[in-house]
């Protein structure tokens, strides 16, 4: 060992129990200074929780945890904030009308000393900073008295992470956790964070991260430490493993290699678009293309290239600027999401939390929700076949959930997307479906079970839309790959001609063409 | 030329305009203003009805009937006291609100040379003297009218009868007075207080309050209300408590709903205090000052007690 | 134990604080004033909170579904003083008037309640400015239909329900705990009580499940104003009048029952059970306290500050709760 210092972080026996389920389990764990420490596990592994009790979230229930040698028990985010330990949380903490300045520097506005009450705040000292913590992330483009409402995920994912970095100024910040930083970020957006992360690394930063992509972790982190069911099971370094080997460790067992999924021998164009124009989509937007039955399609293009809004568009979301929408081959009317449910259309969007799930409520609730008719009579519930339904569901799709009557806000990210995949499949009524980011925040044992789960789904004849910023994801598991630049449909790739440059040259096309145009 | 005295032009323009003898007519009829409390209350209602009737047979004034949204919004009284100096009316009949808070606005009527009235709550006359400012008052003895009614109920019970009082809103003058006259009575005939609690005016929170004393008191006799309002949701926990013919009651103001209940003996006797005679007398006393007379002290107005034997 | 039944056990603790709370102010009175635990007084309590239980029963689903209606006194007193014109419209059998009463007062608070829901959630303005709105529409429109007068007379057999009794319990207190019963098994039964607190918890997840919010958030407006009706109708046949002034602050009183009852004013979370506990508590405490003579400005002082101790032991059990 070259580290002679003592660790700047030591947990010894943390345990955390939530109603159910042990979520942190014993653990024991040193991480020098200036080291780069990955976090590694399937979904509810522990990972999460971990990081909720250094952020002061949650306090353990045993164990304890030293920082610098001092003993470190943070009672509430603001401890930890104030010890040093800032923490980037995969859900955001922005508040959506203040300027990306204000959310920022919140907890240390720059104020005017002679102010008429003393405490007039510097809006352009505010502006010159935030720049800088902009830069730093390389979000240049975001001017920083923009509400954070206006922003894409992928930049209030960088407004967070430069918050964060904001705190190492001022308050000598000793450990930045980093809980999925690019889970929502384009390959570009990415490159830049790990610039970032490269820099302060270098600074003597110490750091945890935590990241399904394993590509990621092999080439920032120093080490990584394995948890299992809430356990520490192994520790690491990444330049003596692979990683095969780390994904083993990681689920137990070791994974097939991938074969590409794709769907069943396609059918008739189950859900056709014609001249489609989402809201805020350009005047030569318009969208043209079918999905057919047995198929899944890719919609790929850079974080603002307008997938989302299409998906919302075709479901009835958001009211479309103009287009038509055929189902089986005849026109449908699609006013609201009611109209696509109906139509047999469904959307499973890129919020499970906010848009998908009602999370406070019961996994039956949550499971059933889409498909009232089908548990009641006459308006009244049969909690008895509610309770079947969601058994028989949860089972299919293997969600881990204690109960039908377990809150899905005590699920992990994975389970909590089965559980809004069940409330589409439920009935078996939905034959076109739509998903939108389907694995983000989702570990690498979730998410093959999730694409085995699409290529069953599509065999059986249903019509498969995914939008996803993962390329990998879309080339194992689409036939066929539509890309979006601009809000215009750049182009179309057929799996034989699957490769990463012939689709980001589609996605990149409009943005060079417009770089050319308005020089 | 400013900006009023140019409006004031238009305004001039405009009434010549009119027919020559109508425009006269209406300049010469002198303006009073009469700023009542809530219309929500009966009794305001019935005032403001009689003040209008009354004009009308006068024939020799032009009235501007004002009210306000409750009881206690005294801010908006305030505000209507302002705008009808604004409106240069020549005189305002009012019901205070407050007794204090809306002098300091007459006062400023006064200045103005507005003629003013009091009617219904006497304005406090301490606070009077200090700007020396004299204000007549119109309006019935809200004191001695609750014990016109009281002593009906102490007489029926003779010395001794315990008895308990349902009060108005604690702070407003006419509650305070009718207490007074209560308590008065009370003292004179010997009577035995077991409770005194305030049920706002209230119907329904009288029916509570006063079943509550029942339990508490099981040996009440008598209940003295301070309107008719209350008087009526006692008498349904009388009723309710099976207590009915037991238990005397009295109550004020004399609305119609309770004739009924006088009629059959369940409330022993109430006090009208005429509302619409009182605007109607202010509105004379008012035209009387306009005329060069000057009014001062209390000018009492009439009061009738009801019973089974006057209805 | 399985997470199902830990569920159901926090949720009975819940409960059972507001309970125990309840409980222990009864045996408070019980020791204090020796009057407080007679028969005649325990039905005049039952009495007492009947109004309030039925308004609160209403309120809660206003409150579930994320909103609040302030004008519930405001609506019956309209709904009040409709009723009482229709039950003393001259020459009209006695039976057929009361119908059209009863008939009225639902309308006019079915009315009202659709009016708000429909207003605030097609035009997405917060239910609190519609509904304080509407308390000023239903408040003028009552003094206009009677001229600030008082209506009385109604027929006897309207006004002997009022004080009537079965097994020595009055019977709209009865009314109302059925109508609870009700109200209960729709928020916890049906499709539409669902919807409810789905809704309450978040619109927009329903929205995208392939719901249409509006119809639930007006139909649960409807309701609070159906049982504005229904309690209009017990204050006439309680008190044998209907003034245009009645129900003053009505709604504050429904909204105390409901949130002491542990129901997150912000919506979702919350039973009916909760609010007869609530509505129960605030009962109980104005009775006891006069009972022990407590002046009225102490006793309105110690109201206040149980409904602040109420809500901040439910937030401490919540947070208990979540561990």
């Amino acid at each position: 060992m070259t580290q002679v210092n003592e660790p700047i972080l030591r947990l010894s026996g943390v345990s955390k129990r939530f109603p159910g389920v042990l979520a942190v389990d014993g653990i024991s764990l040193d991480v020098a200074p200036g080291e780069m420490l990955a976090l590694a596990g399937e979904n509810g592994a522990g990972k999460s929780s971990l990081i909720r009790l250094l952020a002061g979230i949650h306090r353990p229930d045993s164990g304890e945890m030293r920082l610098a040698g001092q003993i470190y028990a943070p009672q509430t985010p603001l401890d930890a904030i104030r010890a040093g330990v800032r923490v980037v949380h995969q859900e955001f903490n922005l508040l959506p009308a203040l300027s990306v300045a204000e959310n920022l520097l919140f907890e240390h506005l720059p104020r005017r000393r002679l102010g008429p009450i003393g405490g007039i705040v510097d809006r352009r000292e505010m502006d010159r900073r935030a720049e800088a913590l902009l830069a730093r992330v390389g979000l240049d483009e975001v001017g920083p008295r923009t509400p954070v409402e206006r922003l894409g995920i992928a930049q209030k994912q960088l407004v967070e992470i430069a918050r964060a970095l904001s705190g190492d100024l001022s308050s000598g910040g000793r450990v930045l956790v980093l809980d999925e930083p690019t889970a929502t970020l384009t390959p570009r957006e990415a490159g830049r964070l790990f610039e970032q992360i490269r820099l302060l690394k270098a600074s003597g930063m110490t750091m945890l991260y935590v990241s399904h992509h394993l590509a990621e972790i092999f080439a920032l982190c120093d080490r990584v430490a394995v948890l299992r069911n809430g356990a520490l099971v192994d520790t690491m370094r990444t330049a003596d493993t692979e990683p095969a080997a780390l994904v083993g460790s990681m689920i137990g067992r070791t994974l097939a290699t991938q074969a590409p999924i794709g769907g069943g021998t396609p059918g008739a164009p189950a859900l056709s678009v014609r001249g489609l124009r989402p809201r805020g989509s350009p005047e030569d937007g318009a969208l043209d293309f079918a999905v057919r039955e047995g198929e899944i399609v890719g919609l790929a293009g850079l974080v603002g290239a307008g997938r989302t809004e299409a998906v919302r568009a075709i479901f009835g979301a958001d009211p479309a600027i103009a287009g038509t929408i055929e189902r089986d081959g005849k026109p449908v009317r699609i006013r609201s999401p009611r109209d696509a449910v109906d139509a047999g259309i469904c959307l499973l969007t890129e919020n499970r939390k906010e848009e998908g799930l009602v999370l406070p409520m019961a996994a039956r609730v949550n499971t059933t929700l889409a498909r009232l008719k089908l548990v009641s009579r006459f308006g009244w519930l049969r909690p008895a076949a509610e309770r079947a339904e969601t058994r028989r569901l949860a089972k299919d799709l293997a969600t881990k959930i204690t109960g039908p009557e377990q809150p899905v806000i005590e699920l992990s990210g994975g389970n909590q997307q089965k559980i809004v995949l069940a409330k589409w499949l439920m009935g078996d009524k939905a034959r076109v479906l739509m998903l939108d980011e389907p694995t983000r925040g989702i570990d690498v044992g979730a998410k093959a079970e999730i694409y085995a789960l699409l290529g069953q789904l599509a065999q059986e004849g249903r019509a498969i839309l995914v939008v996803s910023s993962e390329l990998p994801e879309l080339t194992h598991l689409c036939d066929r790959i539509l890309v979006l630049s601009r809000g215009v449909l750049a182009g179309e790739v057929a799996r034989p001609d699957f490769s990463e440059e012939r689709i980001l040259s589609l996605a990149y096309s409009r943005y060079t063409q417009a770089h050319w145009q308005t020089h | 030329m400013d900006r009023r005295t140019f409006l004031a032009g238009i305004g001039a323009a405009g009434v010549l305009s009119l027919p020559a003898s109508a425009a006269w007519a209406q300049l010469k009829k002198p303006v009073v203003g009469l700023v009542m409390k809530s219309l929500a209350n009966e009794f305001f209602k019935n005032m403001q009805e009689g003040a209008l009737r009354h004009v009308e047979e006068r024939g020799d004034c032009t009235l501007i009937p004002l009210g306000i949204q409750s009881e206690t919004d005294i801010d908006g009284q305030i505000a209507l006291v302002e705008n009808l100096i604004t409106r240069k009316v020549d005189a305002i009949v009012i019901a205070p609100a407050d007794s204090r808070a809306l002098i300091s606005p007459l006062v400023r009527a006064a200045k103005a040379g507005i003629k003013l009235v009091n009617i219904d709550v006497l304005l406090d006359a301490n606070a009077l003297k200090k700007h020396h400012v004299e204000i007549v008052f119109v309006g019935p003895d809200n004191k001695e009218g609750a014990k016109m009614s009281a002593d009906v109920l102490a007489k029926a019970l003779g010395a001794g009868g315990k008895v308990v009082i349902l009060e108005g809103n604690p702070g407003a003058a006419n509650g305070v007075q009718r207490k007074e006259g209560f308590m008065e009575s009370i003292a004179q005939y010997k009577l035995d207080l077991l409770d005194s609690r305030t049920a706002h005016w209230e119907t329904e929170e009288a029916n509570t309050v006063f079943s509550n004393m029942l339990t508490a008191h099981p040996d009440i006799q008598g209940v003295m209300a301070g309107n008719d309002d209350m008087a009526i949701g006692v008498v349904k926990a009388i009723e309710a408590a099976g207590k009915k013919g037991q238990i005397k009651v009295i109550g004020f103001d004399g609305i119609a709903a309770i004739q009924p209940l006088i009629k059959n003996g369940e409330v022993l006797a109430t006090v009208d205090q005429f509302g619409a005679q009182l605007a109607a007398d202010g509105i004379d006393a008012a035209m009387k000052e306009i005329g060069g007379q000057t009014l001062t002290g209390w000018v009492k107005t009439p009061m009738k007690l009801e019973t089974a034997a006057t209805i | 134990m399985s997470s199902s039944s830990s569920a159901t056990v926090r949720r009975i603790l819940r409960e059972a604080g507001i309970g125990l709370a309840l409980l222990a102010m009864i045996v408070f009175f019980a020791a204090a004033a020796p009057d407080f635990s007679t028969h005649e007084n325990i039905s005049n309590i039952l009495t007492q909170i009947t109004i309030n239980l039925i308004l609160a029963t209403g309120m809660t689903f206003a409150i579930l579904i994320g909103g609040i209606d302030l004008s519930v006194g405001a609506v019956m007193a309209l709904c009040a003083v409709v009723a009482g014109r229709l039950l003393t419209l001259d020459g009209m059998s006695e039976p057929l008037a009361v119908a059209l009463g009863v008939a009225g007062s639902l309308a006019v608070g079915m009315g009202c309640g659709a009016a708000n829901g429909w207003i605030s959630s097609f035009w997405g303005i917060p239910s609190f400015i519609v509904t304080l709105g509407m308390l000023n529409i239903a408040r003028g429109g009552a003094l206009q239909v009677t001229n600030a007068r008082t209506i009385y007379d109604f027929p006897d057999s309207f006004n002997a329900f009022g004080t009537a009794t079965v097994l020595g319990v009055p019977v709209m207190f009865v009314i109302a705990l059925v109508l609870l019963g009700l109200g209960w098994l729709v928020l916890t039964r049906t499709v539409f009580g669902r919807m409810i607190y789905a809704i309450g918890n978040n619109e927009e997840a329903v929205r995208l499940s392939g719901h249409r919010p509006l119809l639930t958030k007006v139909l649960a407006f409807t309701v609070t104003g159906l049982f504005v009706g229904i309690a209009a109708i017990v204050y006439m046949a309680r008190l044998t009048i209907a003034n245009p002034i009645l129900g003053v602050g009505f709604e504050l009183n429904a909204i105390a029952a409901v949130i002491i009852g542990g129901t997150s004013l912000s919506g979702g979370r919350g039973s009916l059970i909760g609010t007869l506990l609530g509505a129960a508590i605030i009962g109980v405490l104005a009775n006891g306290l006069i009972l022990m003579g407590v002046s009225d400005f102490i006793r309105q002082i110690v109201t206040g500050v149980v409904i602040i101790l109420a809500v901040v032991l439910d937030s401490y059990r919540a947070r208990l709760a979540r561990g």
